[in-house]
């Protein structure tokens, strides 16, 4: 048996569930209720009242993504580095949550955020006024980098773990200090690290709609809440599947912008 | 020329990783443009020492002094040298020339004689474009590091550590990945940049070949000691032990008792020699260079001995020759065939006697 054929489970799968799904979407997408021709449903992001929910999604995802950024660099930074390298005890810390279902996350964070949950719960015991975080744009964002933090800290540690140390060596020899070591090596030859962390963290936050759910109590609507609703609430298959169709191309465009910056899928290198 | 002030000095440094104690009381004083070579096998320490004076690591006890200041706690990017690292360690995000740039575009733009940024970007310019020149990698300046082979990226982390203008450049067996040939080609450019620039090189190298090529002196090491320094030469015409004969060319070392000053006994024969100051009756080791055994006819040899094998070694046959107790190896222009009887003889110059190593 030739080789390739060993793939062909897989390649099965892929069609089953993963290509023919997408005919689906597209073909909803472009027809309207009865079956005919129409591009309504895919030109409805731009009438009133669609746009705003795409924009808070693009907002909110940025955000998150910003944070994961802001907190996981420093994170893998700190787990790459030598004096830690001994301690795998600390890379399975981080990852841990990511073992577990995300669902379970959040209604984990929920049951801590809750109008009768832990914080709550412990500002009454002291006497305090309880504050309402369920439904406010931070409660959601919480749950976001939350749940997405583990995708950031992967990958860049990964790439730091990578980094030679004479690399660096050569750069203290060369008369950098710490700090230009850090502005002129670690973090340029990082970059990669970084784009894959950016884009799967990105991606997931963009198209998220169970988090915005249980955290805001539908306060907060995003994209994916919406594509949701035409599905099983509203029934419109058309809508549901070209709102969908068109986050895909969002997230396609987004990748590609990303690859543009990284340069190790950049021209003349290997 | 290497000149008489002593730009280095190492005093009694001592270094440990744990429990190991990987250089012993170490001593030596390096000279302003001196090529001096630390030789040893591997995990003799030789590299533990180099990155001592780069800065790499700290000595566990003792001093290095560079021009008569302690310098053991100064760190790398404080000093006046530069080092070829062992893998090159070329910044891969970086092209040809922003590599061989590092160094200068960290500097102040009045320490490379500029007086604004846009004179000190002409004067890197210049700078490393010279360099370019030296290594012989012109037009190279936009490539990827990744892209070049073995021998440039070599030649580039020359550069990137030579545009600094060091006092001092270090270099980690710098020629080992690079094939024969090329590696004969660069000891050669190697040597002669460190004449033209008067740069003081201390190089690390297990070749022995390579230290007695390039160097002016040849430091020995071995299990963290130093065990002779001095001229390649010299070393090797006058190795003080056993080891260093060993190392540092190829040798046939027999036990032997001297007898009286100037007359040794091995093998069971009296061998004639011209060393003197061994107590009487002392067990030495006696070190015979392949090259300095003479072939002679089986009557007038002083020992006689079986040809076992013979090797074409290109300018010489290398023959491995059965004398009892031991095997010697011996190398002559002209060759005896396997199985053949022969006579050996050693002047007694070319006796060389060591004291027991203890």
């Amino acid at each position: 048996m030739k080789r390739q054929w060993y793939a062909a489970p897989y390649a099965l799968w892929m069609l089953l569930f993963t290509l023919v799904p997408l005919l689906f979407v597209a073909y909803y997408a472009f027809t309207d209720g009865s079956g005919g021709f129409s591009t309504d449903n895919i030109l409805r992001i731009f009438q009133p009242g669609y746009l705003p929910v795409l924009l808070d999604s693009l907002r909110l995802s940025l955000y998150c993504t910003l944070i994961c950024l802001l907190i996981g660099y420093p994170t893998a930074y700190f787990l790459a580095s030598r004096d830690f390298s001994e301690n795998k005890m600390l890379v399975v810390l981080i990852l841990l949550p990511m073992w577990m279902n995300f669902l379970l996350r959040t209604y984990a964070m929920m049951t801590i955020l809750e109008n009768n949950g832990l914080i709550n719960m412990l500002l009454e015991k002291l006497g305090l006024d309880k504050v309402q975080f369920i439904g406010t744009e931070g409660a959601v964002l919480l749950g976001m980098v939350y749940n997405f933090l583990p995708f950031m800290v992967l990958p860049v540690y990964t790439a730091l773990k990578k980094l030679d140390a004479r690399v660096i060596e050569a750069a203290e020899d060369l008369g950098a200090n710490p700090l230009r070591v850090i502005t002129r090596v670690i973090v340029p030859q990082s970059i990669p690290g970084v784009i894959s962390g950016v884009t799967m963290v990105f991606m997931p936050a963009v198209t998220t709609f169970a988090i915005t759910r249980l955290l805001s109590n539908g306060m907060i609507y995003l994209m994916g809440d919406m594509i949701e609703e035409f599905f099983i609430t509203v029934n419109n298959r058309n809508a549901g599947s070209a709102l969908s169709l068109v986050m895909l191309a969002l997230v396609l465009i987004s990748t590609l912008l990303l690859r543009l910056v990284n340069p190790d899928t950049r021209e003349g290198r290997a | 020329m290497v000149q008489d002030t002593r730009l280095i000095e190492i005093k009694d440094v001592c270094k440990s990783f744990g429990d190991t104690e990987v250089l012993h009381h170490i001593n030596l004083y390096i000279r302003k443009c001196e090529f001096v070579t630390l030789l040893g096998p591997s995990g003799c320490g030789k590299t533990t020492l180099l990155r001592l004076l780069g800065g790499f690591e700290t000595p566990t006890s003792g001093q290095i002094l560079f021009d008569g200041a302690d310098v053991a706690q100064v760190p790398p990017y404080k000093r006046r040298i530069n080092t070829v690292f062992q893998k090159y360690a070329l910044f891969s995000h970086l092209n040809v020339y922003d590599n061989i740039a590092f160094g200068l575009n960290l500097k102040n733009p009045e320490a490379l004689g500029a007086k604004s940024r846009s004179e000190k970007k002409e004067e890197i310019r210049r700078r490393v474009e010279r360099m370019l020149k030296l290594v012989k990698m012109e037009g190279f300046e936009k490539r990827s590091v990744d892209s070049l082979s073995g021998g440039q990226q070599q030649r580039i982390a020359i550069a990137r550590a030579l545009v600094n203008e060091p006092e001092v450049l270090l270099l980690d067996e710098p020629l080992g990945a690079l094939d024969l040939k090329l590696r004969k080609e660069m000891q050669v450019e190697l040597k002669s940049m460190q004449q033209q620039l008067g740069i003081t090189f201390v190089y690390v190298t297990h070749d022995q070949e390579e230290a007695l090529t390039m160097s002016d002196n040849v430091a020995v090491m071995n299990h963290g000691r130093i065990l002779q320094i001095g001229e390649p030469k010299k070393i090797y015409d006058e190795p003080k032990s056993a080891f260093v004969a060993d190392f540092i060319g190829e040798s046939n070392i027999i036990p032997g008792v001297m007898l009286e000053d100037d007359l040794v006994e091995m093998l069971g024969v009296k061998f004639p020699c011209v060393d003197e100051g061994f107590g009487e009756n002392e067990p030495v080791d006696v070190v015979v260079r392949p090259e300095d055994v003479m072939i002679v006819g089986t009557d007038v040899g002083m020992l006689t001995g079986t040809v076992e094998s013979v090797i074409f070694k290109g300018v010489h046959y290398e023959m491995m020759i059965d004398i009892g107790p031991m095997r010697w190896k011996v190398h002559s222009t002209t060759m005896q065939p396997a199985g053949s009887r022969v006579g050996l003889t050693v002047v007694p110059y070319n006796i060389h006697i060591m004291r027991k190593e203890a």
